[in-house]
């Protein structure tokens, strides 16, 4: 009996020391095996806590195991990852929110598969970090505080200097603007009904057959018209020969037109006459004899 | 006014002279060495179905409770981090602690009682046996170690009961629920645990037995003595929690 208290005794210490063991080391480091350690070096304020999940490509591959406050501005995070991953050459550590509430993660972001990874307690190069909370709240109050000054003037400008009265005149005057304007608007609208009332009867009064005859008449007088001044062309052409001619002086008009001694012969010729007339005058006895009986 | 004050302050040093007894009757193995696995065996090794039970349903209702408490677009791994820090900071050692004082503490005033009421102390005196070595010490060295234990096994329990309702019970996903688990953990959360099991199982042991060992003649006597007991222990074990938490506490942050 007293032998058998001992055993059970002794056995429910042991398990639960070993429960106590274990049970801290899963939770500390997810499992027995470490895993491997990888280094990255964040800014202070990264918000990292042991424990946090480390992501590779989204999927969850380790723990946070260890924070380590640096003087130099920068806090040593020490990470295991499960010894079955692998993280390719070229991945970039960052510090993203996991959640909404301040929680964070760090994910290793990898360029694309690499046959080469990177070896144990090696450090991963730190990207560029996303926004946080911390700094989106930040931004938004910045956004908040313009928005009241902008608010504050808009205040000032539109309450307190009356501008929202002004304005509300300017909308008034523009009403009654744009009542006359529709009155104005109705009164020409009716004008030009009429006006295209009396034009479509106008329209429908012309003769379209008499026009088409018209038209052809027209286009044989301007037939005639073309032939008529093809005709004068010839005469014009044959003219000007013709005066060519005279001036070059061959030809019976040029050549009297030209001579000289047949103009004198004409004068005396013509001289001769008025004397003979002149004589006839004074003597017609001379030169007629006119006997009735 | 000043009857009543003098006379809490002659309990207290009632208490203290009896503490000093027991320092005393610890310079004596070979008196209590044989009996205290018997008291851990007692206390410790027979508490174990009603210890896991207890912590079972806590970690059950912790993880369930946390799950609803939850709005939209919180993130589910928090459950797992919020059972494990009520569980493992706070209800595993303290409920432990007052299921025991029901079960231990109360057997402890109406052992030790009876045998104050029937002069078996007496009688052990006469044998020149030391009866605070032989009946105090090895329930004390008992309750103080096999809490812990208790305790140890409640919070693996609490936990491993809080993930199998999270994930059954829940839209919690066992990832997830591993993840907040994780998260901020350190070992000396269950140091914690441990250090509170510790002053849970020592004040259990104490004053149940300083009850006992003053027990006034009479079945009536052994009766209002357990019943004190039981409510001064309790009583004790929420004012040392909240001790332990004020002092400790500054230490947990991971």
């Amino acid at each position: 009996m007293k032998k058998r208290d001992d055993v059970l005794v002794g056995l429910v210490i042991a398990v639960a020391i070993i429960v106590a063991i274990i049970g801290s080391l899963w939770l500390a480091r997810g499992g027995l095996s470490k895993g491997y350690a990888l280094y990255a070096k964040f800014p202070w304020s990264a918000g990292l806590k042991q424990g946090q999940p480390v992501l590779l490509g989204g999927v969850n591959i380790g723990y946070v195991d260890e924070v380590d406050l640096r003087p130099d501005g920068t806090v040593l995070t020490t990470f295991r990852v499960g010894k079955q991953y692998h993280v390719p050459k070229g991945t970039t550590a960052t510090v993203v929110p996991n959640g909404i509430f301040g929680d964070m993660a760090i994910a290793l972001s990898p360029k694309g598969p690499n046959p080469e990874s990177i070896p144990p307690n090696d450090t991963v190069p730190v990207g560029p970090s996303a926004p946080g909370i911390a700094q989106l709240t930040g931004k938004a109050d910045s956004i908040a505080s313009s928005m009241n000054a902008i608010t504050t003037a808009l205040q000032r400008e539109l309450i307190a200097a009356g501008g929202v009265r002004d304005l509300r005149t300017t909308i008034a005057g523009m009403n009654r603007l744009v009542a006359q304007f529709s009155v104005i608007a109705a009164e020409q609208n009716r004008q030009m009904s009429a006006t295209f009332a009396s034009l479509r009867r106008v329209t429908s009064g012309v003769d379209s057959a008499k026009v088409d005859s018209t038209v052809k008449n027209f286009r044989e007088a301007s037939a005639n018209l073309s032939a008529l001044s093809a005709d004068m062309k010839q005469t014009s052409l044959k003219l000007d020969s013709i005066i060519a001619k005279v001036s070059d002086g061959s030809g019976t008009v040029a050549k009297a037109l030209n001579d000289p001694g047949a103009y004198n012969d004409v004068r005396s010729l013509i001289q001769h006459m008025d004397s003979l007339i002149t004589d006839v005058k004074k003597n017609p006895k001379r030169y007629i004899n006119v006997r009735v009986f | 006014m000043i009857e009543a004050v003098s006379s809490l302050f002659a309990r207290i040093g009632e208490r203290g002279y009896f503490m000093r007894d027991i320092v005393r009757a610890f310079g004596e193995p070979a008196t209590y060495g044989r009996e205290t696995i018997r008291q851990m065996r007692n206390i410790g090794v027979d508490s174990i179905p009603l210890a896991a039970i207890v912590a079972a349903f806590i970690g059950a209702v912790t993880a369930f409770q946390t799950r609803y408490q939850l709005f939209g677009g919180v993130q589910l791994s928090v459950v797992g981090l919020i059972s494990r820090q009520s569980i493992v900071l706070e209800l595993g050692p303290l409920l432990t602690g007052l299921v025991l004082t029901g079960r231990v503490g109360a057997r402890i005033t109406a052992e030790i009682g009876t045998m104050r009421v029937t002069e078996q102390i007496d009688a052990l005196e006469t044998l020149a046996y030391d009866p605070v070595a032989y009946l105090i010490v090895p329930r004390l060295v008992a309750a103080v170690v096999m809490l812990p234990i208790l305790t140890i096994l409640a919070d693996a329990i609490g936990v491993g009961m809080a993930y199998l309702t999270a994930i059954v019970a829940t839209d919690v996903t066992s990832s997830a629920f591993t993840e907040g688990l994780r998260l901020a953990f350190a070992p000396f959360q269950i140091v914690y645990s441990i250090i509170k099991a510790t002053i849970f199982g020592a004040a259990i042991a104490f004053f149940c037995s300083y009850e006992g060992y003053t027990a006034n003649v009479g079945a009536e006597g052994v009766g209002r003595s357990t019943a004190q007991a039981v409510v001064i222990t309790s009583v004790a074990i929420l004012v040392l929690d909240a001790l332990t938490a004020l002092l400790l506490a500054p230490y947990l942050q991971a």
